[in-house]
Protein backbone atom coordinates (compact mmCIF):
# COMPACT_ATOMS: atom_id res chain seq x y z
CA UNK A 1 0.00 0.00 0.00
CA UNK A 2 1.98 3.30 -1.15
CA UNK A 3 1.10 6.23 1.54
CA UNK A 4 -1.80 8.33 -0.03
CA UNK A 5 -2.65 11.23 2.36
CA UNK A 6 -5.36 13.88 1.62
CA UNK A 7 -4.02 17.07 3.18
CA UNK A 8 -6.09 19.34 5.02
CA UNK A 9 -6.05 22.74 3.55
CA UNK A 10 -6.39 26.10 5.65
CA UNK A 11 -9.76 26.66 4.29
CA UNK A 12 -10.57 23.27 5.23
CA UNK A 13 -9.37 24.01 8.66
CA UNK A 14 -11.03 26.68 9.22
CA UNK A 15 -14.22 25.11 8.54
CA UNK A 16 -13.56 23.01 11.77
CA UNK A 17 -14.49 26.73 13.65
CA UNK A 18 -17.67 25.47 12.80
CA UNK A 19 -17.08 22.62 15.60
CA UNK A 20 -16.15 25.20 18.04
CA UNK A 21 -18.93 27.19 17.19
CA UNK A 22 -21.25 23.95 18.49
CA UNK A 23 -19.66 23.95 21.13
CA UNK A 24 -19.71 27.87 22.23
CA UNK A 25 -23.74 27.56 21.65
CA UNK A 26 -24.56 24.90 23.40
CA UNK A 27 -22.24 26.97 26.80
CA UNK A 28 -24.58 29.82 26.12
CA UNK A 29 -27.62 28.39 25.65
CA UNK A 30 -27.06 26.74 28.92
CA UNK A 31 -25.29 29.73 30.45
CA UNK A 32 -22.29 27.49 31.17
CA UNK A 33 -19.90 30.52 31.10
CA UNK A 34 -17.66 28.34 29.08
CA UNK A 35 -17.42 30.92 25.78
CA UNK A 36 -14.19 32.29 27.04
CA UNK A 37 -12.52 29.45 28.03
CA UNK A 38 -13.48 27.90 24.66
CA UNK A 39 -11.66 30.62 23.28
CA UNK A 40 -8.56 30.38 24.76
CA UNK A 41 -8.55 26.61 24.57
CA UNK A 42 -8.94 26.97 20.74
CA UNK A 43 -6.14 29.11 20.17
CA UNK A 44 -4.09 27.87 22.75
CA UNK A 45 -4.48 24.42 20.64
CA UNK A 46 -3.79 26.12 17.05
CA UNK A 47 -0.32 28.34 18.58
CA UNK A 48 0.46 25.06 20.31
CA UNK A 49 0.37 22.23 18.46
CA UNK A 50 1.49 24.66 15.36
CA UNK A 51 4.68 25.76 16.97
CA UNK A 52 5.05 22.11 18.08
CA UNK A 53 4.70 21.69 14.07
CA UNK A 54 7.42 24.05 13.49
CA UNK A 55 9.97 23.12 15.83
CA UNK A 56 9.65 19.10 14.99
CA UNK A 57 10.00 19.76 11.28
CA UNK A 58 13.36 21.89 12.24
CA UNK A 59 14.68 19.50 14.32
CA UNK A 60 13.88 16.81 11.61
CA UNK A 61 15.56 18.38 8.98
CA UNK A 62 18.79 19.57 11.40
CA UNK A 63 18.80 15.74 12.57
CA UNK A 64 21.38 16.12 15.42
CA UNK A 65 21.63 13.96 18.49
CA UNK A 66 21.77 17.12 20.98
CA UNK A 67 18.55 18.71 19.27
CA UNK A 68 16.64 15.66 19.61
CA UNK A 69 17.76 14.63 23.45
CA UNK A 70 17.23 18.58 24.09
CA UNK A 71 13.30 18.36 23.13
CA UNK A 72 13.31 15.18 24.90
CA UNK A 73 14.44 16.71 28.23
CA UNK A 74 12.45 19.46 27.72
CA UNK A 75 9.90 17.19 27.45
CA UNK A 76 10.26 15.42 30.86
CA UNK A 77 10.48 18.70 32.35
CA UNK A 78 6.95 19.58 31.05
CA UNK A 79 5.72 16.23 32.72
CA UNK A 80 7.42 17.32 36.02
CA UNK A 81 5.61 20.63 36.12
CA UNK A 82 2.18 18.82 35.41
CA UNK A 83 2.86 16.14 37.44
CA UNK A 84 3.78 19.35 40.22
CA UNK A 85 0.24 20.74 39.66
CA UNK A 86 -1.59 17.27 40.14
CA UNK A 87 0.30 15.88 43.11
CA UNK A 88 -1.10 18.50 45.92
CA UNK A 89 1.52 17.56 48.80
CA UNK A 90 4.07 20.10 49.55
CA UNK A 91 5.97 19.64 52.29
CA UNK A 92 8.14 16.69 50.81
CA UNK A 93 10.24 18.24 47.83
CA UNK A 94 9.47 15.40 44.93
CA UNK A 95 10.30 16.94 41.99
CA UNK A 96 13.99 16.83 41.57
CA UNK A 97 14.01 12.53 42.19
CA UNK A 98 11.22 12.77 39.46
CA UNK A 99 13.00 14.42 36.96
CA UNK A 100 16.03 12.43 37.35
CA UNK A 101 14.34 9.26 37.52
CA UNK A 102 12.22 10.13 34.87
CA UNK A 103 15.15 11.02 32.73
CA UNK A 104 17.03 7.86 33.19
CA UNK A 105 14.04 5.62 32.73
CA UNK A 106 12.46 7.24 29.77
CA UNK A 107 16.02 7.56 28.11
CA UNK A 108 16.52 4.01 28.32
CA UNK A 109 12.94 2.32 27.28
CA UNK A 110 12.82 5.01 24.21
CA UNK A 111 16.47 4.11 23.26
CA UNK A 112 15.46 0.85 23.34
CA UNK A 113 12.32 0.52 21.18
CA UNK A 114 13.88 2.66 18.52
CA UNK A 115 17.51 1.42 18.65
CA UNK A 116 16.60 -2.26 19.33
CA UNK A 117 12.78 -3.03 18.67
CA UNK A 118 12.44 -0.77 15.91
CA UNK A 119 15.95 -0.85 14.79
CA UNK A 120 16.06 2.78 13.61
CA UNK A 121 19.53 3.54 12.67
CA UNK A 122 21.19 5.92 14.47
CA UNK A 123 19.01 5.50 17.63
CA UNK A 124 17.75 8.68 18.54
CA UNK A 125 16.67 9.46 14.73
CA UNK A 126 14.11 11.95 15.66
CA UNK A 127 11.21 10.76 13.31
CA UNK A 128 11.00 7.94 15.73
CA UNK A 129 12.68 9.02 18.76
CA UNK A 130 10.16 11.69 19.41
CA UNK A 131 6.94 10.48 19.04
CA UNK A 132 8.32 7.39 21.14
CA UNK A 133 9.81 9.19 23.91
CA UNK A 134 6.84 11.33 23.82
CA UNK A 135 4.23 8.36 23.99
CA UNK A 136 6.05 7.01 26.80
CA UNK A 137 6.71 10.63 28.84
CA UNK A 138 2.75 11.59 28.20
CA UNK A 139 1.51 8.06 29.55
CA UNK A 140 3.86 7.71 32.64
CA UNK A 141 3.35 11.12 33.72
CA UNK A 142 -0.02 9.97 34.12
CA UNK A 143 1.18 6.74 36.15
CA UNK A 144 3.64 8.53 37.85
CA UNK A 145 0.99 11.27 39.78
CA UNK A 146 -1.08 8.74 40.58
CA UNK A 147 1.23 6.71 42.86
CA UNK A 148 3.29 9.85 44.16
CA UNK A 149 -0.39 11.00 45.19
CA UNK A 150 -1.20 7.63 46.79
CA UNK A 151 1.92 7.25 47.78
CA UNK A 152 1.63 10.60 50.45
CA UNK A 153 -2.19 10.07 51.03
CA UNK A 154 -1.56 6.58 52.53
CA UNK A 155 1.18 7.43 54.26
CA UNK A 156 -0.76 9.92 55.82
CA UNK A 157 -3.70 7.64 56.50
CA UNK A 158 -1.58 5.03 57.46
CA UNK A 159 0.34 7.24 59.96
CA UNK A 160 -0.44 5.16 63.21
CA UNK A 161 0.56 1.55 61.27
CA UNK A 162 4.09 3.06 60.08
CA UNK A 163 4.99 4.30 63.44
CA UNK A 164 3.62 1.48 65.15
CA UNK A 165 6.36 -0.24 63.00
CA UNK A 166 8.76 2.41 63.30
CA UNK A 167 8.34 2.21 67.16
CA UNK A 168 8.83 -1.41 67.10
CA UNK A 169 12.18 -1.17 65.49
CA UNK A 170 11.64 -1.39 61.45
CA UNK A 171 13.40 0.82 59.40
CA UNK A 172 11.34 3.01 56.68
CA UNK A 173 11.29 0.77 54.33
CA UNK A 174 10.03 -2.22 56.12
CA UNK A 175 7.21 0.23 57.87
CA UNK A 176 6.57 1.68 54.44
CA UNK A 177 6.32 -1.45 52.18
CA UNK A 178 3.21 -2.13 52.01
CA UNK A 179 2.23 1.36 51.23
CA UNK A 180 4.63 1.53 48.41
CA UNK A 181 3.62 -1.55 46.86
CA UNK A 182 -0.13 -0.10 46.96
CA UNK A 183 1.09 3.25 45.39
CA UNK A 184 3.41 1.27 42.34
CA UNK A 185 0.14 -0.90 41.63
CA UNK A 186 -1.86 1.55 41.38
CA UNK A 187 0.34 3.05 38.71
CA UNK A 188 0.90 0.51 36.68
CA UNK A 189 -2.63 -1.11 36.62
CA UNK A 190 -3.99 1.93 34.18
CA UNK A 191 -1.28 0.46 31.70
CA UNK A 192 -2.56 -3.33 32.21
CA UNK A 193 -6.00 -2.26 31.98
CA UNK A 194 -5.37 -0.88 28.47
CA UNK A 195 -3.93 -4.10 27.45
CA UNK A 196 -7.17 -5.63 27.53
CA UNK A 197 -9.24 -3.09 26.36
CA UNK A 198 -7.23 -2.60 23.26
CA UNK A 199 -8.37 -2.73 19.83
CA UNK A 200 -11.98 -4.05 21.37
CA UNK A 201 -13.06 -0.46 23.00
CA UNK A 202 -11.18 1.85 21.25
CA UNK A 203 -8.35 2.34 18.50
CA UNK A 204 -5.49 3.56 19.77
CA UNK A 205 -4.28 6.88 18.78
CA UNK A 206 -1.07 6.13 16.90
CA UNK A 207 -2.36 3.12 15.06
CA UNK A 208 -5.42 5.33 14.12
CA UNK A 209 -2.97 8.12 12.65
CA UNK A 210 -0.93 5.51 10.79
CA UNK A 211 -3.83 4.23 8.91
CA UNK A 212 -4.99 7.70 8.42
CA UNK A 213 -1.70 8.39 6.77
CA UNK A 214 -2.11 5.17 4.63
CA UNK A 215 -0.07 3.08 6.18
CA UNK A 216 -1.32 -0.80 5.82
CA UNK A 217 -3.09 -1.53 9.04
CA UNK A 218 -1.20 -4.31 9.74
CA UNK A 219 1.87 -2.88 9.85
CA UNK A 220 0.29 -0.26 11.84
CA UNK A 221 -0.82 -3.17 14.68
CA UNK A 222 2.94 -3.99 14.80
CA UNK A 223 3.93 -0.27 16.08
CA UNK A 224 1.08 0.15 18.33
CA UNK A 225 1.98 -3.74 19.92
CA UNK A 226 5.45 -2.22 20.59
CA UNK A 227 3.92 0.94 21.71
CA UNK A 228 1.50 -0.68 24.15
CA UNK A 229 4.60 -3.25 25.46
CA UNK A 230 7.27 -0.39 26.16
CA UNK A 231 3.87 1.49 28.01
CA UNK A 232 3.47 -1.12 30.62
CA UNK A 233 7.33 -1.21 30.90
CA UNK A 234 7.70 2.55 31.79
CA UNK A 235 4.90 3.11 33.55
CA UNK A 236 6.08 0.20 35.75
CA UNK A 237 9.83 1.18 36.00
CA UNK A 238 8.86 5.31 36.34
CA UNK A 239 6.55 4.32 39.15
CA UNK A 240 8.94 1.94 40.91
CA UNK A 241 11.42 4.24 40.98
CA UNK A 242 9.94 7.58 41.45
CA UNK A 243 8.42 6.24 44.63
CA UNK A 244 11.75 4.48 45.77
CA UNK A 245 13.62 7.79 45.36
CA UNK A 246 10.38 10.12 47.19
CA UNK A 247 9.51 7.61 50.03
CA UNK A 248 12.70 8.22 51.71
CA UNK A 249 12.24 11.78 51.70
CA UNK A 250 8.90 11.09 53.37
CA UNK A 251 11.52 9.75 56.11
CA UNK A 252 14.21 11.28 58.16
CA UNK A 253 17.27 9.61 58.80
CA UNK A 254 16.08 8.77 62.25
CA UNK A 255 13.85 6.68 60.74
CA UNK A 256 10.78 9.07 61.57
CA UNK A 257 7.52 9.69 59.49
CA UNK A 258 8.41 14.03 58.40
CA UNK A 259 5.05 13.94 56.14
CA UNK A 260 1.88 15.31 57.82
CA UNK B 1 17.23 2.63 83.09
CA UNK B 2 16.16 6.72 83.53
CA UNK B 3 15.32 9.01 80.77
CA UNK B 4 15.51 13.13 81.04
CA UNK B 5 14.80 16.12 79.17
CA UNK B 6 17.17 18.73 79.22
CA UNK B 7 16.02 22.35 78.20
CA UNK B 8 13.63 20.43 75.34
CA UNK B 9 11.50 22.82 73.15
CA UNK B 10 9.37 21.81 70.74
CA UNK B 11 6.78 23.04 67.82
CA UNK B 12 4.98 20.99 65.02
CA UNK B 13 5.58 22.86 61.89
CA UNK B 14 3.61 25.64 61.07
CA UNK B 15 1.81 24.80 64.45
CA UNK B 16 1.57 25.96 68.14
CA UNK B 17 5.13 25.71 70.80
CA UNK B 18 4.48 22.21 72.47
CA UNK B 19 7.07 22.78 75.02
CA UNK B 20 9.84 25.30 75.71
CA UNK B 21 12.95 24.72 77.64
CA UNK B 22 11.58 21.51 79.21
CA UNK B 23 13.36 19.54 82.15
CA UNK B 24 12.64 16.72 83.59
CA UNK B 25 13.80 12.95 84.64
CA UNK B 26 12.00 10.02 84.69
CA UNK B 27 14.24 7.84 87.18
CA UNK B 28 15.26 4.21 86.87
CA UNK B 29 12.40 2.08 87.85
CA UNK B 30 9.92 5.04 88.30
CA UNK B 31 6.17 4.90 87.31
CA UNK B 32 5.12 8.32 86.41
CA UNK B 33 1.92 9.26 85.48
CA UNK B 34 1.52 12.33 82.71
CA UNK B 35 -1.15 14.69 83.48
CA UNK B 36 -2.42 17.91 81.45
CA UNK B 37 -5.32 19.27 79.91
CA UNK B 38 -6.22 17.82 76.01
CA UNK B 39 -3.34 19.46 73.02
CA UNK B 40 -1.25 20.39 76.41
CA UNK B 41 1.63 18.49 74.71
CA UNK B 42 1.46 14.61 76.87
CA UNK B 43 1.35 12.44 73.25
CA UNK B 44 4.40 14.92 71.85
CA UNK B 45 6.07 14.34 75.39
CA UNK B 46 5.92 10.61 74.75
CA UNK B 47 6.98 10.48 71.06
CA UNK B 48 9.57 12.65 71.76
CA UNK B 49 11.28 9.94 73.69
CA UNK B 50 11.29 7.79 71.06
CA UNK B 51 12.17 9.84 68.59
CA UNK B 52 9.02 9.53 66.68
CA UNK B 53 9.04 13.29 66.74
CA UNK B 54 12.61 15.35 66.98
CA UNK B 55 13.06 18.08 69.62
CA UNK B 56 14.22 21.72 67.96
CA UNK B 57 16.47 22.33 70.78
CA UNK B 58 18.08 21.01 73.96
CA UNK B 59 18.88 17.12 74.65
CA UNK B 60 16.48 13.64 75.40
CA UNK B 61 19.30 11.83 77.48
CA UNK B 62 18.65 7.68 77.93
CA UNK B 63 21.00 6.72 80.46
CA UNK B 64 22.66 9.66 80.17
CA UNK B 65 23.25 9.77 76.88
CA UNK B 66 21.89 11.87 74.07
CA UNK B 67 19.19 9.34 72.09
CA UNK B 68 20.47 11.02 68.64
CA UNK B 69 23.52 9.35 69.27
CA UNK B 70 21.79 6.22 69.50
CA UNK B 71 20.38 3.84 66.60
CA UNK B 72 16.68 4.84 66.48
CA UNK B 73 16.25 0.67 66.36
CA UNK B 74 18.09 0.48 69.34
CA UNK B 75 16.74 3.20 71.04
CA UNK B 76 13.09 2.01 70.44
CA UNK B 77 13.89 -1.66 71.75
CA UNK B 78 15.03 -0.64 74.57
CA UNK B 79 11.81 2.50 75.23
CA UNK B 80 8.89 0.78 73.59
CA UNK B 81 6.27 3.06 72.57
CA UNK B 82 2.35 1.69 72.72
CA UNK B 83 0.35 3.74 70.65
CA UNK B 84 -3.63 5.11 71.95
CA UNK B 85 -5.54 3.23 69.33
CA UNK B 86 -4.02 -0.51 69.25
CA UNK B 87 -2.97 -0.72 65.70
CA UNK B 88 -2.85 -4.70 64.52
CA UNK B 89 -2.20 -5.65 60.82
CA UNK B 90 -4.93 -8.11 59.05
CA UNK B 91 -3.23 -11.16 60.15
CA UNK B 92 -3.29 -13.79 62.65
CA UNK B 93 -2.69 -12.58 66.43
CA UNK B 94 0.75 -14.91 66.33
CA UNK B 95 1.66 -12.58 62.77
CA UNK B 96 1.37 -9.76 64.66
CA UNK B 97 2.84 -10.44 67.75
CA UNK B 98 6.21 -11.71 65.71
CA UNK B 99 5.95 -8.81 63.50
CA UNK B 100 8.84 -7.14 65.20
CA UNK B 101 11.22 -10.25 64.88
CA UNK B 102 10.86 -9.95 61.01
CA UNK B 103 12.54 -6.20 61.05
CA UNK B 104 16.59 -6.40 59.76
CA UNK B 105 17.11 -4.57 63.38
CA UNK B 106 15.51 -7.19 65.48
CA UNK B 107 17.11 -10.30 63.95
CA UNK B 108 19.59 -11.72 66.67
CA UNK B 109 16.62 -11.39 68.92
CA UNK B 110 15.15 -14.94 70.13
CA UNK B 111 11.99 -15.46 68.94
CA UNK B 112 9.44 -16.54 71.15
CA UNK B 113 8.08 -19.78 71.19
CA UNK B 114 4.25 -20.38 70.85
CA UNK B 115 4.33 -21.39 74.58
CA UNK B 116 6.01 -18.26 75.78
CA UNK B 117 3.20 -16.32 73.46
CA UNK B 118 0.16 -18.24 74.92
CA UNK B 119 1.38 -17.73 78.01
CA UNK B 120 1.51 -14.47 77.74
CA UNK B 121 -1.91 -13.51 76.02
CA UNK B 122 -2.81 -15.86 79.49
CA UNK B 123 -1.54 -13.31 82.03
CA UNK B 124 -3.11 -10.64 80.31
CA UNK B 125 -6.36 -12.66 80.59
CA UNK B 126 -6.37 -13.48 77.20
CA UNK B 127 -7.71 -16.52 76.88
CA UNK B 128 -10.54 -16.79 74.72
CA UNK B 129 -7.81 -15.09 71.89
CA UNK B 130 -5.50 -18.16 70.27
CA UNK B 131 -2.95 -16.87 68.49
CA UNK B 132 -4.54 -18.29 65.22
CA UNK B 133 -7.00 -15.64 65.73
CA UNK B 134 -7.56 -13.04 63.05
CA UNK B 135 -6.19 -9.52 64.46
CA UNK B 136 -8.62 -7.71 62.82
CA UNK B 137 -11.52 -9.25 64.12
CA UNK B 138 -10.57 -8.26 68.29
CA UNK B 139 -12.15 -5.78 70.30
CA UNK B 140 -10.22 -2.59 71.19
CA UNK B 141 -9.94 -3.87 74.71
CA UNK B 142 -8.32 -7.36 73.09
CA UNK B 143 -6.54 -5.62 70.67
CA UNK B 144 -4.63 -3.17 73.11
CA UNK B 145 -3.67 -6.02 74.74
CA UNK B 146 -2.21 -7.51 72.45
CA UNK B 147 -0.53 -4.48 71.45
CA UNK B 148 1.24 -4.30 74.89
CA UNK B 149 2.41 -7.87 74.90
CA UNK B 150 3.96 -7.16 71.53
CA UNK B 151 6.17 -4.45 72.44
CA UNK B 152 6.98 -5.65 75.98
CA UNK B 153 8.13 -9.26 73.47
CA UNK B 154 11.23 -6.83 72.78
CA UNK B 155 12.18 -7.01 76.56
CA UNK B 156 12.12 -2.95 76.88
CA UNK B 157 13.68 -1.41 79.92
CA UNK B 158 11.45 1.28 79.64
CA UNK B 159 7.49 1.52 78.48
CA UNK B 160 5.72 4.44 77.54
CA UNK B 161 2.18 4.11 77.33
CA UNK B 162 -0.22 6.67 75.59
CA UNK B 163 -3.89 6.92 77.49
CA UNK B 164 -3.58 3.23 77.09
CA UNK B 165 -7.03 2.57 78.80
CA UNK B 166 -9.04 5.68 76.99
CA UNK B 167 -11.36 3.67 74.69
CA UNK B 168 -11.50 0.05 77.14
CA UNK B 169 -14.12 -1.18 78.55
CA UNK B 170 -13.83 -1.38 82.26
CA UNK B 171 -12.33 -5.21 82.28
CA UNK B 172 -9.04 -4.53 80.04
CA UNK B 173 -8.75 -1.60 81.99
CA UNK B 174 -8.29 -3.03 85.08
CA UNK B 175 -5.66 -5.35 83.10
CA UNK B 176 -3.20 -3.21 81.83
CA UNK B 177 -3.57 -0.89 84.93
CA UNK B 178 -2.81 -3.72 86.68
CA UNK B 179 -0.31 -4.95 84.13
CA UNK B 180 1.48 -1.42 83.99
CA UNK B 181 1.59 -1.49 88.11
CA UNK B 182 3.40 -5.27 87.73
CA UNK B 183 6.14 -3.88 85.64
CA UNK B 184 6.39 -1.33 87.65
CA UNK B 185 7.17 -3.23 90.70
CA UNK B 186 9.38 -5.39 88.54
CA UNK B 187 12.12 -2.56 88.10
CA UNK B 188 11.22 -1.33 84.73
CA UNK B 189 10.21 2.77 84.33
CA UNK B 190 6.65 3.29 83.11
CA UNK B 191 5.79 6.68 81.98
CA UNK B 192 2.08 6.44 81.69
CA UNK B 193 -0.43 9.17 80.24
CA UNK B 194 -3.82 9.22 82.35
CA UNK B 195 -6.91 11.48 82.20
CA UNK B 196 -7.98 8.90 85.24
CA UNK B 197 -8.92 11.09 88.97
CA UNK B 198 -8.40 7.40 90.18
CA UNK B 199 -3.99 7.12 90.51
CA UNK B 200 -3.12 2.96 89.28
CA UNK B 201 -1.54 1.12 92.30
CA UNK B 202 2.58 1.63 92.44
CA UNK B 203 2.44 5.53 91.01
CA UNK B 204 5.73 7.22 91.88
CA UNK B 205 5.27 10.49 90.17
CA UNK B 206 2.50 12.32 88.44
CA UNK B 207 3.59 14.98 86.09
CA UNK B 208 1.56 17.98 84.83
CA UNK B 209 2.26 19.40 81.19
CA UNK B 210 1.31 23.04 81.47
CA UNK B 211 2.34 26.16 79.90
CA UNK B 212 4.74 24.67 77.84
CA UNK B 213 6.75 23.00 80.67
CA UNK B 214 6.65 20.00 82.62
CA UNK B 215 5.84 20.34 86.65
CA UNK B 216 6.28 17.56 89.25
CA UNK B 217 3.09 17.44 91.48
Amino acid sequence: MTPSIIEITPLQLMLCFGFVLLAGITSMVNRLGLERDLLVGTIRTFAQLFLVGYVLKFVFEINVSWLVLLMFVVMVAAAVHIIRGRVKERSVSFLLPTFISMLVTYTLISALVTGVIVGAKPWWTPQYFIPLAGMIVGNSMTAISISLDRLFSDLKARRSEVEMMLALGADYREASQDVLRGAIKAAMIPSINSLMAVGLVSLPGMMTGQILSGVDPLVAIRYQVVVMLMLVASTSMGAFLVTGLVRRRCFSPAQRLVIR
Amino acid sequence: MSLSLDQVSFAYPDGPVVLEKASITFEAGSFTIVQGLSGAGKSTLLRLLCRLEEAQSGRILFNGQPIETMAPADLRRSVAYVQQMPTLLSSSVRENLLLPFSFKANVGLNRPSDEVLTSHLESFLLSGVTLESEATRLSVGQAQRICLVRSLLLDPEIVLLDEPTASLDAESAGVVLEKAAELGRGGMTVIMISHSQTMPEGVTHVVTIKDRSLERA
